[in-house]
């Protein structure tokens, strides 16, 4: 089917609905869900092993930003791709204040033009700030001290930065 | 909500994580799923559409050498594709409204935000078995049709005209809008 502005409609091939099955056993009913995130609950002590490979590996990054401090780019790149993994995992294993960091330092990466000192101490800050988070075993919003954390690192980061 | 069976479906994970593809696959199959395979990147994924026929591939946005819009794009409009209309849920730690738009522009079906969990995947493969949309050829644009509600009342101007060689304008979205598509 196709209209004056020659945009055509197509009837795609609906496989899906002669392949899935409506309720009976085996169907995902909230019991399911339930079971189903009770297995990433169980994964978490995987994924404290990740994200300590992960840390090693955002330091690696870091460490070769330091030595590039001249061209930065292509190694703030690398700091950002490994924190915005992070951002995407934490949250799935209760670890929320590990996506709140990465998600802060891939947004103030994003927002570096010319990289000075204090933007690389600002780097090195949260990085440091994540070591914490996962060696402190801080899962959650990491109740009151996540929250003197998170208002700790704000205060540092202002004052490198010089942003009120 | 209707429970629905997914054992028969053949599901693809496409993530350069090992960790991510291996949380997606325990997810899929707590849910009951059983056939799943994975993919390092857009290319090896592809690779992997001509022999195991896929009925949703999840799949991450940051890859290389081929990202996953450039694999939604190769698989909707590639002339060697094997299945131009696989559903595609991407996976993304991007959420900004430009960032949605691209992939929405690029023909995928669904968005789950990244912390992702297994009820939001689960609404994702809900929402493509319960909502099968026609496919689009507008331009260059080839998808799923991008108007999720068809407004019958409505009095605005045809978005969808465009010189050849555009991609014509879909709905625009507002930041509100864009979350929901990213939250379910």
């Amino acid at each position: 089917m196709s209209d004056d502005n020659g945009v055509r409609v197509i009837k795609a091939p609906d496989t899906l609905s002669r392949k899935v099955i409506k309720g009976g056993p085996g169907a995902v009913d909230p019991a399911a869900l339930e079971r189903a995130e009770a297995v990433i609950a169980g994964m978490a002590d995987s994924y404290l092993d990740w994200v300590e490979e992960d840390l090693v590996k955002i330091q690696g990054a870091c460490d070769e930003l330091k030595a590039n401090k001249d061209k930065p780019k292509a190694f703030l790149d690398k700091v950002f791709g490994i924190a915005h993994d992070m951002k995407g995992q934490g949250g799935s294993f209760n670890y929320d204040l590990m996506t709140i960091l990465g998600n802060d330092l891939c947004r103030f990466i994003e927002s570096i033009d010319d990289m000075t000192d204090p933007d690389l101490e600002v780097i090195v800050l949260y990085i440091d700030t994540m070591k914490i988070v996962i060696s402190q075993r801080m899962s959650g919003d990491g109740g009151e001290e996540g929250r003197k954390i998170l208002s700790g690192l704000d205060l540092v980061f202002k004052k490198l930065t010089r942003k009120d | 909500m209707v429970d629905y069976n997914l054992e028969r479906l053949n599901f693809l994970i496409v993530d350069d994580n090992k960790h991510m593809r291996g949380l997606v696959i325990s997810i899929l199959h707590a849910l009951g799923a059983k056939n799943c395979i994975d993919a390092g990147d857009g290319a090896d994924a592809f690779k992997e559409l001509r022999h195991f026929p896929a009925d949703i591939i999840i799949c991450d946005w940051d890859m290389d050498p081929l990202d996953g819009l450039d694999f939604t794009r190769m698989v909707r409009t590639g002339s060697d594709s094997p299945n131009p209309f696989v559903p595609i849920i991407m996976l993304t730690g991007h959420t900004e409204m430009n960032r949605v738009v691209e992939a929405r522009d690029a023909g995928v079906h669904e968005f789950l935000a990244k912390p992702i969990s297994a009820k939001g995947l689960y609404s994702r493969i809900r929402s493509i078995i319960e909502r099968p949309r026609p496919f689009v050829r507008a331009g260059i644009y080839f998808g799923p049709d991008r108007r999720r509600a068809i407004s019958r009342t409505y009095m605005g101007k045809e978005r969808r005209k465009a010189p050849e060689g555009s991609i014509p304008d879909a709905e625009e979205l507002t930041q509100a809008e864009v979350e929901a598509l990213l939250n379910g």
